[in-house]
């Protein structure tokens, strides 16, 4: 890449939706999304199946167009600029079956752009790295489920793009890939691409994403950087230990509590005062051993603000 | 751009021009038909198939002398025995060495008549022939006494049918015939050519869409690109496929006609074999209904791939599309008894029809020029129209998994792409 394109653009987020919503029908799938993509973040699109992960990420792409709002790549239409500069593994994977593995893996860089010889030896250094390289000239058919997906991966990542767009990348995969894959995609981000992943792992989204989006029946829930979403919500969870009566637990002010050894997990409405609940643990006869407000988990505030929007 | 479209061309062409079905279906077919044009010519020399043997036994003494060469002339084993050693032959007869005997008595002479004794009874055609043989040797003998039988008997070998065209300047018969046997063979020709690709180019969309690629390749390349690439790719492995078979083809009229020339019957071949190859003009209209046709079918039957989510739901909605290149050669036949009628020329107009027909109806001689320019303008405007309609369906059916689309929803895929 010359410098020159880099500068030109380097003003812009790698990822700009601007009110982004499309109809299929009578069925919004996506209503009104704003979100930006630093570049170089990590970036997570999180959601349960269904709620408008698949249909954002397809126009990011440029696949769908938008009924309404726009989508800005590095500053410009998806549909106009050079496509080069993404790689994308989408939620179906799919590859030519009876193609031979490095000849599919040449065809698919060669569609970004990238020069036959140089491909042919990228792909089979991954192919190597993934422990694949024995199987280059096989067809993919007759390869295992989770090759085939290292193959995918593989595709989209041959042409060193700048941003890297990944729709469920980590499902499907038994846990010893999942790390395999993770740690690839840290690498990446360390050599400075930009990732945006979907999913709806939360666990995975915490231990990875710098930044977040939450999406629930096609809205945005929230957007941040993780940090910043937990430092807001420290106020809502509380972990307390203790002995005898515990009806106090089921009050208006708990959203949701979760039953540990010793003691209770208590996820707040917003707004609710925790020292409230302490009140009333102790009116009802409850001997407290700890009282603690914790960071809460990536889950638990989705589930806090998904049951917001939904109510 | 240009880099992506030649790179969805070439992997299309070879991914398909490498497999053994090409091989198989490109050498097969031609090999085929050189078998059964063999087959056919040989059974046409053997007078219907295999040996048949004759012994000649003559009791009027002057019959065999003529029967017997023209006999072996029609393609049977002769033998002639004396009177009265028949008897000899019963043995022969009922082991099957011999397939018959023919008696020959006063009778052949004053009538035409003879007893045949045999184990199997000779074919109509093998009666005939022994019939005529026998009519004729008699008049022969017969003649021979008379006093102009010299004459009489170059009547016998019969003259020949000499015709003269009323007007000099109309192309000769041989040519109209030739116009007719291209413009069937041309129109046959492109039948299959557009139902075959057609169909191999909706194989190749829905093996895109069902083995879930097309999205991947859909995030480098605008979906016009890449239906494009796959009509072209398709199309150039059916040039391949027609380039192997016309050479073949002119490898065989050039060297391998001779060769199989004394396996035809006599006369069997008295054609004039260069007034059947068309002309430049007639060549030049073929390619551009090849060209033409093929795009026009290649969009309908991708449009058609890029709806379905199974093979079996392609057959079904195929259907419609398979009818258009169908009735064209159902009505290709009576169209061509009368070519120049009003409902020929309505027929041969209509775009979809055009590949067909209206080639046909020019390799005849039956369209005038402004016919086949109006046919030209009208299938490349219904091309537009289709590929841009195609195109719609095609980009957004393709990323559609799970149910058909309802004519509602189909409608809605066109209007709002």
């Amino acid at each position: 890449m010359p410098d020159s394109t880099r500068q030109d653009s380097s003003r812009h987020p790698a990822l700009r939706l601007e009110g982004v919503t499309k109809d299929f029908g009578r069925f919004r799938a996506v209503d009104g999304l704003d979100l930006e993509v630093p570049r170089g973040s990590i970036y997570g699109l999180l959601g349960p199946n269904g709620s408008g992960k698949t249909t954002s990420i397809r126009m990011i792409m440029g696949i769908l167009a938008p009924d309404a709002g726009r989508v800005l790549l590095f500053g410009e239409d998806p549909a106009r600029t050079r496509r080069e500069k993404v790689g994308y593994l989408p939620e179906e994977r799919g590859l030519y079956r009876r193609m031979k593995v490095l000849e599919q893996l040449v065809f698919l860089a060669r569609i970004r752009g990238v020069d036959r010889r140089l491909a042919s030896r990228k792909a089979s250094d991954w192919l190597d790295r993934l422990g694949l390289g024995d199987r280059a000239e096989k067809r993919v058919e007759d390869l295992s489920k989770g090759m085939q997906q290292k193959v995918q991966f593989i595709g989209s990542v041959l042409h060193d793009p700048e941003l890297l767009v990944l729709d469920e990348p980590f499902s499907g995969l038994d846990p010893i890939n999942q790390d395999v894959l993770e740690e690839i995609v840290v690498e990446f981000h360390r050599k400075g691409t930009t990732i945006l992943f979907s999913t709806h792992l939360m666990d995975q989204a915490e231990r990875l994403c710098q930044r977040v989006c939450l999406i629930s029946r096609a809205r945005k829930v929230l957007d941040g950087s993780l940090e910043e979403l937990k430092r807001n919500e420290a106020e809502g969870v509380v972990a307390m230990d203790f002995d005898g009566p515990d009806q106090w637990i089921h009050a208006p002010d708990v959203l949701h509590a979760e039953r540990v050894p010793g003691g209770v997990r208590l996820q707040l409405q917003p707004g609710a005062d925790s020292q409230d609940v302490l009140t009333r643990a102790v009116a009802a006869g409850a001997r407290i051993r700890r009282f603690q407000r914790v960071e809460p988990r990536l889950h638990e505030i989705f589930v806090r603000h998904a049951g917001k929007g939904s109510s | 751009m240009m880099s992506v479209l030649r790179t969805v061309v070439a992997r299309e062409y070879l991914e398909r021009v490498r497999t053994r079905t090409f091989l198989l279906s490109t050498l097969g077919l031609p090999l085929l038909m050189l078998t059964l044009f063999g087959i056919s010519a040989v059974m046409g020399a053997r007078g219907g198939g295999g040996e048949f043997s004759v012994a000649l036994v003559d009791r009027t003494g002057v019959l065999a002398e003529g029967l017997a060469p023209r006999l072996a002339a029609a393609g049977f084993e002769v033998e002639v025995v004396e009177p009265g050693s028949e008897g000899d032959l019963e043995p022969r007869l009922a082991a099957g060495d011999l397939d018959g005997v023919l008696l020959l008595a006063d009778a052949a002479l004053e009538r035409g008549a003879a007893r045949w004794r045999g184990g199997s009874t000779p074919s109509t055609l093998r009666r005939l022939g022994m019939q005529q043989a026998l009519t004729q040797s008699a008049l022969e003998v017969r003649l021979r006494d008379s006093e102009d039988g010299a004459a009489l008997g170059a009547l016998l070998a019969g003259g020949g049918l000499e015709i003269e065209p009323l007007d000099p300047d109309d192309p000769d018969d041989i040519q109209r015939d030739a116009g007719m046997v291209a413009g069937f063979a041309g129109g046959f020709l492109l039948y299959v050519v557009l139902l075959v690709y057609g169909s191999m180019v909706l194989r190749a969309v829905l093996e895109e869409k069902t083995g879930r690629i097309v999205e991947i390749i859909l995030a480098s390349m605008k979906p016009s690109q890449l239906m494009l690439g796959k009509i072209v790719g398709v199309g150039a492995v059916g040039l391949t496929q027609l380039a192997i078979w016309i050479g073949l083809g002119a490898l065989v009229l050039g060297t391998g006609i001779t060769s199989a020339l004394p396996l035809l019957p006599e006369g069997g071949l008295d054609l004039d074999l260069a007034a059947y190859v068309p002309s430049a003009g007639v060549l030049l209209f073929f390619a551009v209904c090849f060209l033409v046709g093929y795009f026009l079918y290649a969009s309908l039957f991708a449009a058609v791939g890029a709806m379905c989510s199974t093979e079996e739901e392609a057959q079904q909605l195929q259907f419609p599309v398979v009818m258009l290149v169908i009735i064209p050669i159902i009505f290709l036949m009576p169209m061509m008894e009368n070519p120049e009628s009003g409902w020929a020329v309505a027929l041969s107009l209509f775009p979809f029809f055009s590949p067909i027909l209206m080639f046909a109806r020019v390799a005849a001689g039956a369209a005038p020029a402004w016919e086949a320019a109006l046919s030209v303008i009208l299938m490349l405007g219904a091309l537009f129209v289709t590929a841009w309609v195609a195109g719609r369906i095609y980009r957004t059916g393709v990323l559609m998994q799970g149910k058909r689309p309802t004519l509602p929803e189909l409608w809605r895929w066109i209007r709002t792409g």
